[in-house]
């Protein structure tokens, strides 16, 4: 740099000045400026398989509108964004917070209604919620899979409740993801909750259960593809470098062992189980962002509902489909081996923004204490 | 010099001190500000926490024993190879020594994905034990830091004085090998490792990237705080996080401290010991010397060739049967990129702005600052040592604190930056990268002859007619290690761009190396994230073999 210039040694000074309002402007974030283009939308959101590249560009060639995506880890994650995030008017648009997350959102007053009037979505995805402040965009039965060439009733027998998992055969042969990072973690603990029967003075059983699959050498680890890449024997990890292969029993959703037969030919070594109120009936949702450019969200919005998008949700996303009609498809054994529980466990949104902290609180005391 | 000229120093060096309190203090002090707002100022409570949360449980006693250990067995295997570097001469040495110290520059994602790869299917195949993960990460953070007792210990062994030797041979206790252990090499060698292990030690205890692919359910502080960041700081939300994030730091700063002061201390009194020749001494060659060099070598390279060959090899599944091939498929979808990933180019052109802003701020900074407390040096040294141990803080805070440091005081500041606003990721690097400059050019500063500064000025030269004719060309190695260490260390950083780079479009080639790793059901995802990291080993590499042609001064130490 040459700082010979007629303002001598004004210039040198100058040059450190501006390195240094650079970078303060970093910090105080001066340089920064909302969303005002009227042609661009953030969307909020996690590895949503749906919202994939051709996905994307479809919709920005229809309505001229430049996608942005901020992308977090899981569901969440975009919770705890928004929170951070709120009154900034940065971002338009979040999907994939669900319904163990969604209360709290709506409690933090984080979203706006969706000014969108979207027909055939089934009552069953509207069943956790049924308000304009989150659409459902897609749906999955949370619950225990087990590998059935191992858990065949010779080497082990299938589990008809769930304490059969603190018997010594299973000791150190289940992974579950953490409840505190994981969302199908969350879920499943959720619905041990009522599996357990629990009031509001006794976890009992709950707790019991936990600390036994403790004793029991439950393998916990901090999301869902530890569990099921690393420790389950039963689905594609096995194919994935590092796997390791020491547990027979995992949670995932119940179509999973469809999704491994769709991928293999019609063949998978995986079911689901289905015991009453052990699973967890999971939806996950598109919602406006407060502040944000809730026209350009609503037209996302639409075209996310829209059949020729969300009808691809079983092979896009590996979740249901939100509207009626829809199934998993029949190619490659996707519906035959998946099953919809008979009785998911019954606990609402409201009642999980209320508890979830005591909750989770109940489960580390029964995971930690008496080691 | 004329009081105006006085003033306009002391003015532009008050403002470099002022812009690295605001730069690098400031974030953090916000973020802590923060935290405590939301989880209270009671650090017993934070403590009893993060040891009672199943999520932290067992983080301090995991963090400590892997560090020692790591930290004993990076002494193990770095002092035979600096032995064998230093008290025998070699064919390519100066290539042999670049060869062994390439993993310390080499960034930790690199590490963890080519150790991922030699222990896997394709190479050793002990993944698949979990039994083995505890010991893959101890001989990791060895591999990563055995650069550190070469850098500290062999120049000792290669200039000290060999009349001392010759001396103690003919004295009683020194006939025997053991006398000689006891008597010249152990009192010669036990600073540079004490302050090579009080290194290893401080990059053990605050591993990242190699614990969370490598040991996966057990966590060190810095990984628990990484974990917990995107919750943290929120106001009536999961306030544990919060408490976790300030017990890591806490026990990190006082850990981080006072092993810090400790290798400061011992390096200065490095210094001052023992004779030492003014060049290498010629010592001969070990006949045999290359069966324990030989596998030195091969275990620095192992992991990063292991990463470049993992790169072109496709594992593909067949009727349930698993085989590898050979292909460029890895790196085609690494280049293509997907709406999950960003195209190669992409992390790779904001890999080079991050470490471009890092340098452009970071080495005028460094300099102003270094110049500071070495002109006070000779005037007042007790405020000379006190913003010594000011810009030496930095390093007592993790790179995951650093990150939370910018994400948290900034969002205090203005939330839409922590989204919109690009550049932020280099604001963390700047932060990393600064105390680094500082040291290197304090370094270089100290090593100038005063009499040439003060010959200049009774010339006539003015202050910058000095920097410029006679300062900068007589720092022009310290400078350009410098210059090259935070391009590097930009490059490489991950702890904190985890954390501060939630926009996808900021994604750095670390971070994207991350990403495809952890892809689900992909069978490219591995080869696609072997290829981002040998692109940036790559690079790392071309900075390293830079660095040690600038490099001049053979006395050694971390850098």
């Amino acid at each position: 740099m040459n700082f010979e210039n007629k303002t001598g040694k004004i210039g040198r000074t100058k040059a450190v000045a501006l390195t240094i309002i650079l970078m303060t402007a970093a910090v105080t974030g001066c340089l920064s400026s909302e969303s005002e283009n009227d042609n661009s939308l953030v969307i909020v959101t996690y590895d949503v398989y749906a919202l994939s590249d051709e996905m994307i560009s479809t919709f920005e060639n229809q309505t001229g509108i430049e996608v942005e995506m901020v992308k977090l880890a899981d569901s969440g994650s975009i919770l705890s964004y928004l929170i951070q995030q709120k009154g900034t008017g940065a971002n338009d648009l979040a999907i994939g917070l669900d319904n163990t997350y969604l209360q709290t959102a709506i409690d933090f007053d984080l979203l706006s209604e969706s000014q969108t009037d979207i027909k055939g979505i089934s009552s069953e995805a509207y069943s956790p919620y049924e308000g304009k402040l989150a659409i459902p965009f897609d749906m999955g039965h949370i619950c225990l899979n087990y590998d059935s060439s191992i858990v065949d009733g010779v080497n082990l027998s299938v589990p008809t409740s769930l304490w059969n998992l603190t018997e010594e055969e299973w000791r150190g042969k289940v992974a579950l993801p953490s409840p505190m990072s994981s969302s199908p973690g969350r879920g499943f603990m959720l619905a041990t909750l009522d599996y357990f029967e629990y009031t509001t003075d006794s976890y009992h059983g709950f707790d019991t259960w936990w600390s036994s699959m403790r004793d029991n050498d439950v393998i916990i680890t901090p999301g869902w593809s530890e569990a099921y890449e690393i420790h389950y024997t039963g689905g594609y990890g096995e194919y994935m470098p590092g796997y390791v292969g020491d547990a027979h029993i995992t949670v995932s959703y119940c179509h999973s062992p469809g999704v491994e037969a769709w991928y293999n030919g019609n063949w998978t070594k995986s079911a689901s189980l289905d015991l009453d109120r052990a699973s967890f009936f999971q939806v996950e949702y598109a919602s406006v962002v407060q502040g944000g450019n809730a026209e350009n969200a609503d037209l996302f919005i639409e075209y996310l509902l829209s059949p020729e998008v969300n009808a691809l949700m079983p092979t896009q996303n590996m979740m249901y489909s939100v509207l009626e009609g829809q199934d998993l498809p029949e190619e490659g054994g996707y519906r035959h081996h998946s099953i919809v529980p008979d009785q998911n466990a019954n606990i609402t949104s409201m009642a999980i923004s209320l508890n979830i902290d005591a909750w989770l609180d109940r489960w580390n005391s029964a995971m930690t204490e008496g080691e | 010099m004329g009081p105006g000229t006085y003033r306009l120093i002391l003015g532009i060096r008050s403002l470099a001190i002022a812009a690295f309190l605001l730069l690098i203090a400031s974030p953090i002090a916000l973020a802590v500000l923060r935290l405590i707002g939301v989880a209270g100022a009671n650090p017993g409570a934070w403590i009893e926490t993060l040891d009672g949360n199943y999520m932290s449980a067992g983080a301090i006693e995991f963090t400590f024993l892997q560090s020692i250990l790591s930290s004993l067995a990076t002494i193990s295997v770095g002092l035979p190879v600096a032995w064998l570097l230093g008290r025998y001469d070699w064919r390519m040495q100066s290539m042999i020594r670049a060869v062994l110290t390439v993993p310390f520059v080499m960034p930790s994602i690199i590490a963890a994905m080519g150790i991922l790869t030699l222990t896997g299917d394709s190479a050793l195949g002990i993944r698949s034990d979990e039994g083995t993960w505890f010991w893959t990460l101890i001989i990791a953070h060895a591999w990563f830091n055995m650069s550190l007792v070469i850098r500290f210990c062999e120049p000792i062994l290669a200039t000290l004085d060999p009349s001392m030797e010759e001396q103690l041979r003919l004295l009683p206790a020194g006939r025997t090998i053991s006398g000689r252990i006891r008597h010249l090499w152990l009192p010669v060698l036990i600073p540079p490792l004490s302050a090579s292990f009080c290194m290893s030690f401080v990059f053990s205890f605050t591993s990242f990237a190699l614990v969370r692919w490598i040991t996966i359910r057990d966590n060190t502080l810095e990984s628990v705080m990484a974990i917990s960041s995107p919750s943290a700081g929120i106001e009536g939300y999961m306030a544990f996080t919060s408490e976790i994030v300030l017990a890591s730091s806490l026990i990190q700063f006082a850990v981080l401290s006072a092993s810090l002061w400790l290798a400061s201390r011992i390096q200065r009194e490095l210094q001052r010991q023992y004779p030492l020749a003014p060049a290498r001494v010629a010592r001969g060659r070990f006949d045999y010397g290359w069966v324990f060099m030989a596998p030195a070598l091969l275990f620095s390279i192992a992991p990063i060739l292991s990463v470049a060959i993992g790169s072109v090899r496709v594992r593909t599944v067949e009727s349930g049967r698993v085989a590898d091939t050979w292909s460029l498929d890895g790196w085609e979808v690494a280049r293509d990129g997907s709406f999950s990933m960003v195209p190669l180019s992409d992390a790779m052109a904001n890999s080079i702005l991050y470490a471009t802003i890092s340098l452009v701020v970071s080495m005028p900074l460094g300099y102003c600052i270094a110049s500071a407390i070495h002109s006070l040096e000779g005037t007042n040294r007790r405020l000379s040592e006190a913003l010594d141990f000011a810009t030496m803080a930095p390093f007592a805070f993790s790179a995951a604190m650093i990150g939370l440091g910018v994400t948290l005081g900034v969002t205090k500041l203005d939330p839409a930056a922590f989204s919109q606003f690009w550049p932020l990721p280099a604001l963390a690097h700047v932060m990393l990268t600064t105390p680094f400059a500082i040291r290197i050019m304090l370094t270089g500063l100290r090593s100038i002859d005063r009499e040439y500064d003060e010959t200049a000025r009774v010339l006539g030269m003015g202050p910058l007619e000095r920097l410029t004719r006679v300062r900068i060309p007589l720092m022009k190695g310290p400078i350009t290690v410098a210059a090259i260490f935070c391009l590097a260390m930009s490059l490489g950083e991950f702890g904190a761009s985890f954390i501060v780079a939630t926009n996808s479009d900021w994604a750095t080639l670390p971070l994207l190396a991350d990403s495809w790793r952890g892809m689900p059901m992909n069978p490219l995802a591995e080869a696609a994230s072997n290829a981002v990291a040998t692109a940036l080993a790559v690079m790392a590499i071309l900075l390293f073999a830079a660095a040690e042609r600038a490099r001049s001064n053979e006395r050694g130490g971390m850098f």
